[in-house]
């Protein structure tokens, strides 16, 4: 080895010339020419897409903390600011960053929902104190915070979570107007775990859910494939997922952190799929939520009314070992729910699975009781410990308008329950209906149906107060509505029932130019609009408003009464003056499922220490 | 310095005891034991080499590493996919992309995604491992001669690697640690312009390409240290395991981008390039060769590669990624060599083992600690320089 | 590379034969016969080029997998032989006679795992964590978090929280959770 290297060296030392001496002096041409270093380096601006130091609009920011998830030095920390209220949809936290830790890779800023995170390029920034270099960006001001220059999320197509929600397979309009069968379809396990990757996990949703479900969490379960940890999240805060996961109103998809730059998560579906997983077998819901036996204690409890809130009160009771007997007025349970909301977004057997488990645990249940003709109020009072009652709105609002005291002008409630029960529907070959919520998208796209089976086409126009943009229904009410050949005309409001030779022929409307003033509702109209809706028939769905007449006058003198005829209750849902009546459902707060659910489960609560005092 | 026409006597030298190993008595005052490093000796990271010295030439070597440890490859256990490669660039200084390809491969292969990872993204990984090898020839090229103290080089090629580092700069929004390529495509476009700007400096490196070719390789400093120093023979190649240039200069014709060609280098024309000597000066020649063949890459890169298209292809949810059991080891030819990385997944969101393979992990120590004995101090430095040693990735 | 893989799987009763890409293959082999079948794949399969041996601790199943990988210039293929060694008597023949780098990665996988070498040279020396007197930093029980809590300091007023608890604490501090049961309390 040793030897090699010697020989390889006088060889080469051979092979060297007087050109090796004089060629590296080529170097000096370089003195001519001019030097290449930066004049003043201290203010070379760097590229316009360099990682520099963090600025954040802190009022695009809703505090999602999906910068500090992703933060791989723990740099980041979610900490409340002044001046940012925590309200439904922003959690009132902004990111913190320490510098310590920060290594500039900005993955926070590429996974950031509101794309308010951004870093600008701004590099230097020196200080004798090192506790300066931790700040809150936007919030703490920084000479940087205007820059436009910087890093931002990279362009085209580049995303941390997917921005297209999974489609969900429905029935075509042609296929399911003419019957009432479910025409969503449902998520398939692929779908459902490709629909739950998108989740960001951030938690906002759950403040807005009005039941505060643990949304993140059973997202998660779908995507572990974990349906019985789902379920049993689910049922923590919802004893009627099945129903929800059909008609909730999903207030939670319009706060969703993933919709800010793309499609909201499809919640309510995901939670549908939880729920149709679990094969309708009260022992198996009984095994996974752990129900077998609840060990019962001695007091008891009715629920006047098996709607949401009743139901959802009934189920938390019996969980926490109650005796729990609802009193139902009509022949089967789910309120509302079965008597209100058509077949084909929710049918009766998926009303029945969800009831027959709470029914299961121990819940009693008596049908056709009507409280103050059958049985009174203060008879249960001092049959039970305490009442809740959960009674709802199933009377039916007028428009009062000239002619609205027509036979052939209907309520919408009362003809919702009327397809249920059975009971003779007139279907006429026209039909108006006044009112842009979801119980008018109902009624209209039920009697759609019910005209294709008896005369093959639809004629019916629903017409609603509201612009297009502002009607309560949920979009996607409207745009199925359409779809079915059903007519809605946003933004008329109506004048008069038009009767001839005492038939109904039509509905007098003006445009609607506004509906609320300073004094409250007071709708403008444009009478130089008018149209005619021809129909022979005409159905108001404006809102419903509260049957009360179970209250007999010496009970109704001890409680306190709100404007419009309200129940005054307490933060606990104790109606005022009547500390055993505990109230819930649509006549407090809603009208919707979701809400009846969160205030039943809550009351049960309140009830639970209402019987618990001094103990 | 060894002169060849003084030569000790080898008498004096310490004999070899039954097991091999010298018999070294350093009580016997005739042996020096001194430490190169671990400060940062010129471009080879914070090492050092402990030597035993008879005279001023090194009968013992020992190499220490450890001075940059930082636990990168158990950092990488417990981060999520995504965000390991902000951490794995540490693991080598020199060409800190080498890195982050290496982790986004290998996720996506052990996804089963690769195939979504857009052509745009793929030329744009071409383009940046390209830029990397550039701008470590540029600083490694001269720094050979810096070496044998001929600073002016260095100088020249660590102001053009300043300009690659400016197009890095504009391309991934940092000048070192670049961050640019991660699982499932580029953080990036090439900004408006771009190609314009990196052609200027291509253009400056030509010029600098033949000035260094004149100061260096017609130099009889250099010829005269450099020529038949530190030889790698060709039987050590398989026997140590060395690859990339140090093999290449040794005639063994080793190129992961020609022999397991992955990204765009199947579509690109280059014929690696090879001497025969394997000594410093054949060393640092092929690394003059590739420096001139890098940059006719990156004209083909930029030539070639299509006007616009998508940076990154659909992946799963950066914070829910999970991968399936399995295993992958993934290489890449950095400009040291062959460098891979040995990925292993549980199933859960996090890998299980990352273990970084870097070429100086036999480099720098088992062949220079057998090819520092008998060298004269003064050729340390030079040695080592030559075999590109990086001590980051020998300690991860 | 099938007719390798059927050549070598008799002789060698290789367990878990996984293809993973065209060029690369990992298998298990008994730990007797491992270096046995590394030095065949070395002198009579054309595997001269050593590239890497590594270990991935399997803790759950009380297990050290030390991989063997070699690669084959010619053919351009990798082999990555691995064998499962018990974890709390973890010793292994050594292979530092078959390539000259071998000492180093087994010195490195005796500091980094505590996986013994018998007569490996210089496989006790210190490797990259001179002085280290805990346990092997590479195992899987090595807390990284602990180790970094209990040795350096944190910055002082760090604090974070988490949107959703932060929100149900300003917005609906009231509302109940009825607490997820779980087995145990049935």
């Amino acid at each position: 080895m040793k030897q090699q290297t010697r020989n390889n060296k006088r060889i080469n030392i051979i092979t060297m010339n007087i050109k090796d001496i004089l060629t590296p002096f080529t170097a000096w041409s370089k003195v001519v020419q001019d030097p290449v270093t930066i004049k003043d380096p201290l203010t070379r601006e760097a590229a316009p897409r360099y990682r520099g130091f963090h600025k954040n609009d802190i009022d695009m920011c809703i505090g999602c903390g999906t910068c500090e998830d992703i933060c791989e030095n723990q740099a980041i920390d979610m900490v409340p600011v002044e001046g940012v209220e925590t309200k439904s949809g922003d959690s009132g936290l902004r990111p913190r960053i320490d510098y310590g830790r920060c290594c500039w890779c900005a993955l926070c800023v590429d996974i950031c929902t509101t794309n308010s995170l951004n870093l600008t390029n701004e590099y230097t920034w020196v200080d004798a104190d090192p506790e300066v270099f931790i700040y809150t960006p936007g919030v703490d001001k920084k000479s940087w915070d205007d820059k436009e220059d910087g890093w931002q999320k990279p362009v085209p197509n580049y995303h941390f979570y997917g921005q297209k929600r999974v489609h969900m397979g429905e029935l075509h309009a042609d296929e399911r107007k003419d019957s009432f069968i479910e025409f969503v379809k449902g998520y398939s396990k692929e779908q459902a775990e490709m629909e739950a990757d998108r989740c960001v996990s951030c938690g906002i949703c759950t403040a807005t859910c009005p039941a505060h479900m643990g949304i993140p969490e059973y997202i998660a379960a779908v995507r572990n494939d974990d349906m019985e940890e789902g379920m049993r999240i689910l049922y923590e805060t919802n004893p009627l997922p099945e129903i929800c996961g059909r008609i909730c109103t999903h207030k939670c998809e319009d706060v969703c952190s993933v919709g800010v730059n793309g499609d909201a998560l499809s919640i309510r579906w995901l939670k549908r799929y939880i729920a149709d997983q679990i094969p309708a077998d009260v022992e198996k819901y009984n095994e996974i939520l752990y129900t077998k036996d609840i060990k019962k204690n001695d007091k008891k409890i009715a629920v006047i009314g098996s709607g949401p809130a009743g139901l959802s009160a009934a189920y938390y009771l019996g969980l926490l070992g109650y005796s729990v007997t609802i009193f139902e007025k009509l022949p089967e349970a789910g309120g509302m729910m079965r008597y209100g909301i058509p077949s084909y977004r929710l049918p009766y057997d998926q009303i029945d699975k969800d009831v027959d488990y709470i029914l299961s645990i121990g819940v009693d249940i008596k049908y056709n009781v009507n409280i103050g003709t059958d049985i009174t109020l203060q008879q249960l009072n001092d049959d039970y410990d305490a009442v809740y009652a959960g009674t709802g709105l199933h009377l039916g609002r007028s428009t009062r308008i000239p002619g609205s005291d027509h036979k052939n002008v209907y309520q919408s409630v009362d003809l919702l329950r009327d397809i249920v029960t059975g009971a003779p529907v007139p279907v006429e070959k026209k039909i108006v209906v006044i009112g842009g919520g979801n119980v008018a998208m109902d009624i209209t796209r039920s009697m759609a149906r019910l005209q294709m089976e008896k005369y093959g086409e639809v004629n019916v126009i629903a017409t609603a107060l509201e612009d297009e943009e502002h009607m309560p229904a949920d979009r996607e009410e409207i745009v199925e509505a359409r779809e079915e050949g059903c007519d809605v005309i946003p933004a008329y409001g109506p004048q008069e029932v038009i009767i001839k030779d005492d038939k109904v022929i039509g509905l007098k409307v003006w445009k609607c130019l506004s509906i609320f003033d300073e004094t409250g509702f007071n709708p403008k109209f444009d009478e130089s609009d008018e149209r005619i809706f021809e129909g022979d028939m005409v159905i108001e769905s404006i809102g419903q408003g509260m049957d009360l007449s179970y209250l007999s006058e010496d009970i109704k003198a001890k409680m306190e009464f709100g404007p419009r005829g309200r129940i005054l209750v307490n933060e606990d849902w104790q109606a005022k003056g009547l500390p055993w009546l505990f109230i819930g459902g649509d006549i407090i707060e809603g009208p919707d499922v979701i809400h009846g659910i969160a205030n039943g489960h809550r009351g049960a609560m309140s009830i639970d220490e209402f019987l618990n005092q001094g103990r | 310095m060894s002169n060849k026409f003084f030569q000790p006597d080898r008498s004096k030298y310490p004999s070899m005891k039954d097991d091999g190993t010298l018999d070294v008595d350093l009580s016997s005052q005739k042996y020096t034991k001194i430490w190169l490093g671990p400060n940062h000796p010129g471009v080879t990271g914070n090492m050092a080499v402990e030597m035993t010295l008879g005279g001023d030439e090194i009968v013992q070597a020992k190499t220490h590493v450890g001075y940059l440890h930082r636990g990168f490859e158990k950092l990488i256990e417990r981060r999520l996919f995504v965000q390991g490669f902000p951490t794995s660039i540490r693991m080598c200084v020199a060409e800190p992309d080498t890195n982050e390809y290496l982790i986004a491969r290998s996720t996506e292969e052990l996804s089963g995604l690769t195939d979504r990872v857009p052509e745009m993204a793929e030329w744009l990984r071409t383009l940046a491992l390209e830029m990397a090898r550039l701008q470590g020839l540029l600083r490694g090229v001269p720094g050979q001669a810096g070496t044998y103290s001929l600073g002016i080089g260095v100088q020249w090629g660590v102001y053009l690697r300043d300009l690659i580092l400016d197009r890095f700069e504009e391309l991934t929004g940092a000048r070192v640690y670049h961050m640019y390529i991660i699982p499932g495509g580029v953080r990036g476009l090439l900004p408006s312009g771009f190609k314009r700007r990196m052609e200027d400096n291509l253009t400056d490196i030509d010029d600098f390409i033949v000035r260094i070719r004149k100061l260096i390789f017609h130099n009889s400093v250099f010829k005269s240290r450099a020529v038949g120093s530190a030889v790698i023979p060709k039987e050590w190649i398989d026997k140590f395991g060395i690859v990339g240039t140090n093999a290449r200069a040794s005639g063994v014709k080793r190129d992961v981008r020609k022999d397991n060609p992955y990204l765009k280098y199947s579509e690109l024309d280059f014929d690696p390039p090879t001497a025969t000597d394997g000594d410093v000066y054949s060393r640092t020649w092929v690394r003059w060769q590739e420096l001139v063949q890098t940059v006719d890459l990156i004209r083909q890169i930029m030539a070639k590669m299509p006007e616009k298209g998508d940076i990154r292809g659909d992946m799963p949810n950066a914070l829910h990624w999970k991968i399936p059991k399995g295993e992958t080891y993934v290489k890449l030819e950095s400009g040291r060599g062959e460098y891979g990385m040995y990925y292993v997944t549980d199933g859960s969101s996090k890998p299980r083992r990352v273990n970084l393979r870097g070429p100086s992990y036999t480099h720098a120590i088992a062949v220079l600690e057998k090819m520092l004995i008998n060298t004269n101090i003064a050729d340390v430095h030079a040695t080592m320089v030559s075999l590109q040693t990086c001590p980051p990735e020998i300690e991860r | 590379m099938k007719s390798l893989i059927e050549r070598v799987s008799t002789k060698y009763n290789l367990q878990e034969v996984v293809q993973q890409r065209d060029n690369l293959v990992f298998a298990y082999v008994d730990k007797e016969l491992a270096i046995d079948m590394v030095t065949y794949m070395r002198d009579y399969e054309g595997y001269a080029h050593f590239t890497l041996m590594s270990c991935v601790d399997w803790i759950e199943d009380g297990k050290f997998q030390l991989l063997y990988l070699l690669n084959n210039p010619e053919t351009k293929t990798e082999f990555g032989i691995k064998v499962a060694i018990d974890r709390d008597n973890a010793v292994m023949q050594s292979a530092h006679h078959l390539w000259e780098q071998i000492w180093t990665y087994q010195r490195e996988l005796k500091e980094a795992f505590g996986i013994d070498f018998p007569g490996s040279p210089r496989v006790d020396e210190d490797f990259v964590v001179e002085g280290w007197d805990d346990m092997p930093h590479m195992r899987r029980d090595f807390d990284t978090n602990k180790y970094a809590e209990e040795t350096y300091f944190m910055r002082e007023g760090r604090k974070s929280y988490d949107p959703a608890t932060y929100m149900r604490e300003k917005l609906y501090p009231k509302q109940p959770v009825t607490a997820k049961k779980n087995k145990d309390e049935q």
